[in-house]
């Protein structure tokens, strides 16, 4: 495998740079959050790969649990700070690790102990990898889906409350929104599965291919990353509107907005 | 006292809500209308949610002696049935709002043409609205009306022709036929089968907040009055 080294990231480093130029200079106010965000995808990648290469060699598996307990929760984080209004005490951050983790584990335990069979099971090379395909995908749609809830529920209140008058549930009540909230989610994968194979080469099989795999090997194992991303988010994006329109509600069906907090 | 409120079909006691400015105690007995009387922020509006238990509050509803907060909410609801003054439509069409289609006679009686049922809600005026949510609402048979100024957005005429609807709806027991009959009555009759039996037929009452001195006039002979202050007494 050609190797780059950290002179040609550098280099490249100038290709963003001179494209926050161009953007400042038509107007557009963000190109701060542009050069905060490229830099700290290098930091992050950066200590991701020193991580992974100590944890390859260290062996002990509790270096793996730690390195997903810490992507987990950067995924919850994530998915509570792209809300516009946000549960209060946290709890969107927590509906987010919930949906987030429930399914991605249940998915990633699952296709290691029955499909790739790596011995031992947890070995870091595959789990931590596919996780992190897994929860960035499912970040997205979660965070959109709920984000579509929340803000769906505000705004058509009194949509929601004319039901709940006529003796409907609450979960009648909310149908109309949920359905909205698993199309937002659900629309950018059915994209992606769209795209895969004409439009885009998808990551990992590029990555697997540049790193002199045979390209039908790769195609294989990116199927069955494609069906898993599919599926986690799916399910992930599920459980959390489930979980957020039920919070929406108190004991006697009422839509209680007070559990909103705008950001 | 007690046998007194045991002979009313709905009893509030000591109900208050945020908004309100004092609890309220009455007892209202089949066939009654009241109208809730009030200069506006005095929490009449939240006092109505708070009978059909759409909001937070403290006190006491039964309806005839069962505690609301015994029953379902969906079920309390279905029976103590709050309209509000801006109606809300979830669907594409008029007609996907109604479980049970109300009868053209009845859509006539309050000036609204069949065809309505097919438009979009958008296309609708907000006063076509307004009555196109009463007969949604009516359509469950509810015991209770709350009615917070329904006919606000209506000419003279159009809320003469949903007053006398609504004294019609108040004489006409649960389970038998409304004006017109035919299909109605049939689903009417299989709604009746589903929890509203256990209630005894022709109980039914009306709360009433009304802005409109005229309406109130007009109502004056058949309607008990609930005055809202400002200042706590």
């Amino acid at each position: 495998m050609i190797t780059i080294s950290y002179w040609d990231l550098l280099t490249l480093s100038s290709l963003v740079f001179l494209l926050g130029g161009a953007l400042w200079l038509n107007g557009f106010s963000k190109v701060g959050g542009l050069y905060w965000a490229t830099l700290r995808m290098v930091v992050q990648l950066l200590f991701m790969g020193v991580w992974l290469s100590w944890v390859f060699h260290s062996d002990n598996p509790i270096w793996v649990i730690l390195i997903g307990f810490v992507m987990l929760v950067a995924g919850g984080y994530e998915i509570s700070k792209r809300q516009q209004y946000r549960f209060k005490k946290m709890h969107s951050f927590l509906i987010g690790l919930l949906s987030l983790s429930f399914i991605s584990l249940i998915l990633l335990i699952g296709v290691l102990v029955f499909i790739i069979q790596p011995d031992p099971w947890h070995q870091p090379q595959y789990l931590i990898p596919l996780l992190g395909m897994l929860l960035g995908n499912s970040m997205t749609a979660i965070g959109l889906g709920l984000d579509t809830l929340t803000r769906n529920a505000v705004q058509l209140k009194h949509k929601i409350e004319a039901q709940l008058a006529l003796g409907k549930t609450a979960k009648e009540s909310m149908q109309f929104i949920k359905e909205q909230s698993l199309h937002s989610a659900m629309i950018p994968i059915i994209n992606m599965l769209v795209a895969a194979g004409i439009i885009s080469l998808p990551g990992m099989m590029t990555g697997q291919i540049l790193a002199g795999a045979d390209p039908v090997e790769a195609v294989k194992y990116q199927i069955m990353v494609m069906l898993l991303i599919a599926t986690s988010t799916g399910a992930g994006t599920l459980l959390a509107v489930q979980l957020a329109s039920r919070r929406l509600f108190d004991e006697r069906q009422r839509l209680q907005l007070s559990q909103l907090e705008k950001v | 006292m007690s046998q007194v409120e045991s002979s009313a079909l709905f009893n509030i006691k000591n109900v208050m809500a945020q908004g309100m400015c004092a609890p309220v105690n009455v007892s209202i007995s089949a066939g009654q209308t009241w109208m809730v009387v009030g200069s506006s922020g005095t929490g009449k509006s939240q006092f109505l949610k708070s009978l059909a238990d759409l909001i937070v509050h403290q006190g006491e509803v039964f309806l005839n002696g069962v505690n609301q907060q015994a029953m379902l909410p969906e079920q309390w609801r279905r029976q103590v049935m709050y309209f509000p003054a801006e109606t809300a439509w979830w669907q594409d069409s008029i007609v996907a709002h109604f479980d049970t289609l109300p009868d053209q006679a009845m859509l006539q009686s309050i000036g609204l043409p069949w065809s309505i049922l097919q438009k979009n809600p958008d296309e609708c005026s907000s006063g076509e609205k307004q009555r196109l949510a009463l007969l949604r609402g009516l359509s469950y048979q509810p015991s209770i009306l709350l009615l917070d100024e329904i006919t606000a957005n209506l000419d003279v005429e159009a809320s003469i022709r949903v007053e006398e609807l609504l004294q019609n709806y108040l004489k006409t027991p649960v389970l038998s036929a409304q004006i017109g009959g035919g299909q109605g009555d049939l689903s009417l009759l299989k709604r009746g089968g589903s929890g509203v039996e256990n209630l005894s037929p022709p109980q039914k009452a009306i709360i009433w907040v009304s802005h409109d001195v005229a309406q109130r006039k007009r109502m004056a002979p058949v309607v008990q009055h609930l005055v809202f202050k400002t200042e706590v007494s």
